[in-house]
């Protein structure tokens, strides 16, 4: 894990706080659109991620367990950073996957076991794939995001990791620059690591009492310029979708961080 | 577009049969529609536009967002008569231009029942039917076979009737207007033999979506074929004085389950590819009779008058107010408990509504208290 930083970098409630965006993102939120922490079960999501996504194979549940704590604790042993862990924080493992398109995967493994795992959780409500014509050449990595590092690290070994919807209402440039503010542990999130979380955690954007954030693959550019691919809630039902976001901040929308174990 | 482009974007057999119609009929309100999705990618907004030219109405329903606005109640509450000036047709025309080089394609005529307005045939017009695509709002009371051939002839595409229950003594209750059940009934069939396009709109208070009542419309327009728009009861107008009828999340995403078995769809659906959640500007404007500009029909802050400020100006601002602007997934004024107190706190005891621009909403908004 990359060196302490003494500046603190989240608020008490896991928020990163925007201190290197020049691009728009709210300095304060009145956490109107919020995500609750699940119960982790890490037996529950191991079983979940190797049936769905067979992400599980070489990692079982216990060391699963405890290799996510570890990223955790140490995560806490760092003042400027021990209050991310406040926050919501998924557990997640990456198949060892050699991925040399950003968008492929996701359209043939990892959308639709995030499918069959929502809906296997969730049998009344359903999972949709909103994106049209296929995600295949479409998504590249942003150079600043960091998250070529991950997708480097999983082409060599299966890797858990911890996913924190932490960057809310941050524009998607922001989220990029506040990123390279960070510790080097922590990556932009894109495509897989979401993916898996939810596939871990299938009822994150699931709420009855209040609305949830809009989780943005911020790692992620897409064809076009200004647009960009999420998951989002749509009542109990889970969706992927596109929208124009074109830099700008919204309340509703999130970007997450990713630290793998190991980094 | 053929068969197999429209299974591509997702539209119904019934949905497409209706659009190669308006394009044979009107190419250009047609391509403008087609552009909208092109629009909504690049960022712009193509909003529909709601005219609340005249606020005369034969009803008084206990859920209207209009009563406020309204000369009988400023005659009965503050004694006094409205004596600002007030929208004409060279306005309408006016806006009808404006709009039209933004792009935007939709008119709804609404009030007040649009119904009773003597001069509604010279409003259409001034709208142009040729440029823009029209809609009347009703509460079906005059729709028969002869009103209803004769909103065709002048150019208006559909029709928007208020059903407020399936049951006729609560329908009548909630409208206030014994035979009013009946009236609607009539005016369904009458605007499907016109050749109208109709839809179906009914109010959900708080619970109603868990009713049998509220299965059975929706069964009822189901097996007419017609769309059901459910609209949320807001805290605004006669409301105000029915916080119980505002509703929760939980009626919200019932009737979000509902759109899976029924023609069911609330202001927040996704339509055709786009996703625009609360449409406060994004989705809708309303003009009000004094020529303000709010983001929503429930909404009684005004974003500028245009006979001051041009409407793509009007636009700007509001897109770049943090409530307003932003997406979100939820109902604004139906939803969130923080701005529906600022509302209910900024509108309580105003004579005028909407307020001006700057007394309700101003470019120092803000989602924080400071």
């Amino acid at each position: 894990m990359a060196a302490v930083s003494d500046a603190l970098l989240f608020d008490d409630f896991g928020r990163c706080l925007p201190t290197a965006a020049q691009s728009p993102a709210h300095p304060r939120s009145r956490r109107y659109f919020t995500l609750q922490q699940p119960d982790i079960d890490y037996g529950a999501s191991h079983a979940r991620l190797l049936r769905h996504l067979g992400a599980g194979e070489t990692v079982d549940a216990a060391a699963f367990a405890a290799r996510a704590e570890a990223i955790l604790a140490r995560l806490r042993a760092d003042p400027a950073t021990a209050a991310i862990t406040r926050g919501v924080a998924i557990p997640f493992i990456l198949p060892r996957l050699a991925v040399d398109d950003m968008g492929r995967p996701l359209d043939e493994r990892f959308l639709p076991a995030l499918g069959r795992a929502f809906e296997e959780t969730y049998p009344d409500y359903r999972f949709t794939n909103h994106n049209v014509g296929g995600l295949d050449g479409r998504l590249h990595i942003h150079p600043d995001s960091r998250h070529a590092g991950l997708v480097e690290a999983m082409g060599q070994a299966e890797r858990v990791g911890i996913y924190f919807p932490a960057l809310s209402e941050y524009s998607i440039p922001a989220a990029l620059e506040q990123v390279a503010a960070l510790p080097r542990h922590f990556l932009l999130a894109g495509g897989v690591d979401t993916s898996a979380a939810l596939i871990s955690a299938p009822g994150l954007l699931l709420r009855t009492d209040t609305y949830p954030p809009l989780l943005w693959l911020g790692a992620l550019t897409s064809d076009q310029p200004g647009v960009g691919y999420h998951f989002e809630a749509y009542g109990y039902n889970l969706t992927f979708n596109r929208r124009p976001h074109l830099g700008q901040a919204a309340e509703y929308w999130t970007c997450g961080l990713s630290v793998l174990d190991g980094d | 577009m053929t068969l197999i482009e429209a299974e591509a974007s997702g539209l119904t057999a019934s949905e497409s049969a209706k659009r190669n119609d308006l394009a044979a009929r009107k190419p250009y309100i047609a391509e403008k529609l087609r552009n909208i999705a092109a629009m909504e990618e690049r960022g712009e907004i193509s909003p529909i536009i709601r005219l609340e030219k005249s606020y005369l109405c034969n009803f008084q329903c206990t859920h209207c967002s209009a009563e406020y606005y309204m000369d009988r109640h400023l005659e009965k509450v503050f004694k006094i008569k409205d004596e600002r000036r007030k929208i004409d047709l060279d306005d309408i025309r006016r806006l009808s231009r404006e709009a039209d080089e933004l792009g935007l394609a939709r008119f709804v005529i609404t009030g007040g029942e649009p119904l009773v307005m003597k001069d509604f045939d010279a409003v259409v017009e001034a709208i142009d039917p040729e440029r823009h695509y029209i809609i009347t709002d009703t509460n079906g009371w005059f729709l028969d076979l002869e009103r209803a051939k004769h909103l065709k002839a002048i150019g208006v595409e559909k029709v928007q009737i208020s059903l407020d229950s399936m049951i006729e003594a609560e329908h009548d209750a909630f409208r206030n207007k014994p035979g009013s059940y009946k009236r609607v009934m009539r005016a369904i069939d009458a605007s499907l033999e016109a050749g109208l396009n109709l839809i179906l709109s009914t109010v959900l208070v708080r619970g109603r979506g868990k009713t049998d009542e509220f299965r059975s419309m929706c069964e009822f327009a189901k097996q007419k074929g017609i769309g059901l728009y459910v609209s949320y009861a807001k805290p605004t107008g006669s409301c105000t004085e029915h916080p119980e009828f505002v509703i929760t999340k939980e009626d919200a995403d019932i009737v979000r389950e509902l759109e899976k078995d029924y023609p069911v769809f609330t202001h927040m659906t996704p339509s055709y590819g786009s996703y625009k959640g609360c449409i406060t500007v994004k989705g809708i404007i309303t003009v009000t009779s004094t020529a303000e500009i709010t983001p929503c029909p429930y909404i009684d802050f005004s974003l500028g008058n245009l006979r001051d400020t041009s409407l793509k100006d009007i636009l700007a601002r509001g897109m770049r107010n943090p409530w307003l602007g932003p997406h979100r997934p939820d109902c604004l004024i139906g939803e969130d408990p923080k701005f529906i107190k600022i509302h209910t706190e900024k509108t309580k005891g105003a004579v005028h509504l909407p307020l001006p621009w700057g007394q309700g909403f101003s470019d120092n908004d803000s989602l924080l208290d400071d």
